[in-house]
């Protein structure tokens, strides 16, 4: 084994560690503030696999995307709705739970199925990997011809969202200038 | 060892370990002068001496402000909400500002005694994007500091600072989308060999390098978007809980920011460490552009009035943006039909 494949098992183990330990963070906190930042945790060290699998673009977009942008979007909510307020959280309606536990079981069952089943010999093979792989030219290239049409209505769903956003905000203000007058 | 291939570099592990810390104790003594050079400068533009006691020129000043500050008792207000997160937020920020210029090329190479040295520490395929990966994490280190601190001034002044940063973001990614399309790369170490190859990307993506300076001036929050300066309103904001060398930790990786902010334009617009002739001074006409530029913002911060906080939204949402976005649009177009 040599040097480097050793250092990869070690950052891979302490990723794989970090991951599982602020996800189960992120359910088992109370204060929705430190849930919050267990998440950023969790989202950096899927990064780090991300990286892992010499897919540095996916990794580096992860953190500015996710890691950066969406959740200080949380912040925020979290800090304006009240932070302080520390409410024990009841647990919500007995379907909830039977419901997510069921769809967690599912993904863990098809997680296996495949990975065991499906590619356990594709993995070992990495011939077919070639050497641009996970760099922007390559990932760019597959949204525009494999995977068009996801990519298209992504962007579509992103579109209403924004419009929405927009006509939320328009409206508050409307009504406020409304008062005033 | 194709597993570790977007992390290695052509120079050996030591090597880019030593030019590590090298360029930390450079940006140190960078950001100890510059704040000495600011005062200066903002003497002389207000008819003033500025500081003029310490040493000959005043050299000495930055040690004095130094010591002044460690010496200081480090208060922390008795409801702290968490210590770790206390005093977790100024490390983070004065971490990730450092952390930003490891990718920042600012020389072209050398061979020295067989060995490789590269004129950066990692040479990374994305690394422009890494640089606002990094950016983008640096901003929880002004919302946690206003969080943690339990207090209202520091909390409004962390929202507030956290939603520029947040804005200004977008439209400093979009203004370089111009600079990435004439390159096509988003490794640094290409985009300032393309501006080798044809001219420094000032002259064609000059709307698009107005945008980066007004956003970048705004995502390091100096003058005139330097909100938490803004006493009369909030104090100090997200930082007003803090005080000896904590507070100095905000204030490093603030100017660190602001250097590297500044050496990223002079990277993507002016052609980074090239100069016409003299190839192997590149670190020399590096330092000398990034010392224009940082003299161009110490300028702004002495001339231009402070915005409001809903003229800065507004700027940034409704001006910034579209201007980036079109500029974006136009130069694709252009890129598409050459």
């Amino acid at each position: 084994m040599s040097v480097g494949n050793i250092i990869v098992w070690i950052v891979w183990i302490a990723a794989a560690a970090a991951c599982i330990g602020s996800a189960l963070a992120v359910v088992a906190l109370r204060n929705a503030l430190y849930s919050a930042l267990a998440l950023i945790g969790n989202l950096i060290s899927l990064a780090v696999f991300y990286l892992l699998l010499s897919a540095e673009f996916v990794a580096a977009a992860q953190v500015l995307i996710y890691a950066g942008a969406v959740m200080v979007m949380f912040l925020f909510v979290i800090a304006y709705v009240g932070w302080d307020k520390d409410i024990a959280w009841t647990g919500g309606p007995r379907w909830q739970t039977l419901g997510s536990v069921v769809a967690a079981a599912a993904l863990l069952c098809e997680l296996v199925v495949v990975i065991v089943l499906g590619a356990a010999n594709d993995l070992k093979r990495t011939d077919h990997v070639s050497a641009n792989f996970g760099s922007a030219s390559s990932v760019g290239r597959v949204f525009m011809s494999n995977h068009l049409l996801a990519f298209e209505v992504i962007s579509i769903v992103l579109l209403v969202a924004a419009i929405g956003g927009v006509i939320l905000g328009a409206q508050k203000q409307r009504r406020r200038s409304g008062g005033l007058r | 060892m194709s597993l570790l291939a977007p992390l290695a570099t052509v120079q050996p592990w030591w090597i880019a370990t030593i030019e590590a810390f090298v360029i930390i104790m450079v940006l140190l003594l960078g950001f100890a002068f510059v704040t000495l050079i600011e005062r200066k400068l903002l003497g002389r533009f207000q008819r003033r001496f500025g500081p003029n006691r310490a040493g000959p020129y005043s050299i000495l000043q930055p040690f004095a402000d130094f010591i002044k500050l460690i010496r200081k008792a480090p208060f922390q207000p008795d409801e702290v909400i968490h210590p770790i997160l206390y005093l977790g937020a100024p490390v983070l920020s004065g971490t990730m500002a450092f952390l930003a210029f490891s990718v920042i090329p600012w020389g072209g190479g050398w061979e020295l005694f067989g060995y490789q040295i590269d004129g950066q520490v990692a040479n990374v395929s994305i690394s422009l994007i890494v640089v606002f990966a990094i950016g983008s994490i640096s901003t929880y280190g002004v919302l946690l500091g206003g969080w943690a601190s339990e207090s209202k001034y520091a909390m409004l002044g962390a929202m507030r600072s956290g939603a520029q940063l947040v804005s200004y973001e977008v439209s400093l990614a979009l203004s370089v989308l111009g600079v990435v399309l004439m390159a096509r790369s988003l490794s640094l170490v290409d985009i300032v060999a393309a501006q080798g190859r044809t001219i420094w990307y000032i002259v064609p993506q000059i709307v698009g390098f107005g945008c980066f300076a007004i956003a970048g001036v705004a995502e390091v929050g100096r003058a005139p978007f330097d909100l938490p300066e803004a006493e009369q309103e909030l104090v100090a904001g997200y930082h007003v809980e803090y005080s000896g060398m904590r507070w100095g930790l905000f204030q490093i990786a603030e100017y660190v920011h602001m250097i590297t902010i500044s050496a990223l334009m002079v990277t993507l617009f002016f052609g980074g460490w090239l100069f016409p002739f003299g190839h192997r001074l590149g670190p020399l006409w590096f330092a000398l552009k990034l010392a224009i530029v940082l003299f161009c913002f110490i300028w702004a911060r002495a001339s231009l009035p402070r915005l409001r906080y809903d003229q800065l939204m507004n700027l940034g949402w409704k001006v910034l943006l579209p201007i980036a976005t079109v500029n974006a649009l136009a130069t694709a177009f252009f890129v598409v039909l050459k």
